[in-house]
């Protein structure tokens, strides 16, 4: 693991990013882009399913047109993630809200798997109106949750990283 | 007279209290990017509502309805942050380069915005039938998307422009 994060460290875009006066803010931005868009998108099915905005769309019409721009900003949101990590591999890996940050992202992706499996199956029966089953609200409701937490991890790295 | 008024500003109580309460700005930061997703997001759910993308079942007077009111309130929210922020670093954000060119473009965008809405308001079926495939209006989409996006970019910038006196 050391030698894999020091490999990560020398590459040149990392010693880009650690020398550059420009670069780092610059990734820094991009990355703040595609968080904003993950994160509004995914508020706005969220929103939709707990019968609170967009009532009048289809949750499946509503999902189907915004979620692959969701995947979309947030494969920018990991790239550009990655490369900032790269740059100080050991310093990221041992900061604590990283760590959380990370831990929250697994457990958005484990609460979208569990809405997509067992709540979303029956959609087709709560497809319109605000009558989606206590369980889909729920796992909406949770990911807005993790969501804003990590936003609020993903700051606190800024504010807390040494090196 | 800005550079004096940000000494000004940052001699104040309420600047003391954020500058020396540590969490206070990363508080206010994360407030600050989550309204700017719901700013974003409103934004470029409009293009894509524009470019027949999403929303295809809603008129674009409904779509301007359902995103707009967002918009406007993400910008509430972005404006008391902001404010916030301001307050507890007066001098490197007020006469800062990349902030003074964040409201320049902000103000546009903010134009580009109310004219939208107006326009919407006022020819709503011609924004249904003719407008959305017309070709300036897909260019005026993603231009404004751009903008919005040169406001972040500043944002970000306004942290890492060294000034010097």
């Amino acid at each position: 693991m050391q030698s894999f994060f020091e490999w990560l460290e020398s590459w040149p875009l990392s010693v880009g990013l650690r020398e550059s006066s420009w670069m780092f803010p610059a990734f820094e931005s991009v990355h703040v882009i595609a968080i904003a868009l993950v994160v509004g998108s995914i508020m706005i099915v969220d929103l939709r399913v707990l019968g609170l905005a967009s009532r009048s769309e289809r949750v499946t019409e509503l999902s189907q047109t915004v979620l692959p721009w969701t995947w979309g900003a947030f494969a920018v949101a990991l790239i550009s993630g990655f490369c900032m990590f790269a740059s100080k591999a050991h310093a990221y890996f041992g900061n604590t809200s990283f760590q959380i940050k990370m831990l929250l992202m697994a457990a958005a992706f484990v609460n979208m798997l569990a809405f997509h499996f067992i709540p979303y199956r029956s959609v087709s029966s709560w497809d319109e109106g605000a009558s989606a089953p206590p369980l889909a609200r729920l796992a909406c409701g949770v990911s807005l949750t993790l969501w804003v937490f990590i936003v609020v991890m993903g700051r606190w790295i800024g504010f807390s990283i040494e090196g | 007279m800005l550079h004096s008024f940000a000494s000004w500003l940052s001699q104040t109580p309420a600047s003391q209290i954020i500058q020396n309460v540590l969490w206070i700005i990363p508080l206010v930061q994360t407030l600050h990017i989550l309204a700017i997703a719901v700013v974003l997001s409103s934004v470029a759910m409009i293009d894509l509502r524009i470019f027949g993308l999403a929303g295809r079942r809603a008129t674009m007077m409904q779509t301007a309805d359902r995103y707009v009111p967002w918009l406007w309130w993400g910008l509430l929210v972005l404006a008391l942050t902001g404010a916030t922020l301001i307050t507890g670093e007066p001098v490197r954000s007020l006469t800062n380069p990349a902030f003074q060119i964040k409201m320049l473009l902000l103000l546009g965008a903010m134009a580009v915005t109310i004219s939208f809405q107006r326009s919407v308001r006022k020819n709503a079926v011609v924004w249904d039938t003719r407008v959305r495939s017309s070709a300036s209006i897909r260019v005026a989409a993603v231009g404004t998307l751009l903008v919005w996006f040169a406001i972040a970019v500043a944002g970000r910038w306004i942290a890492y422009m060294v000034l010097e006196y």
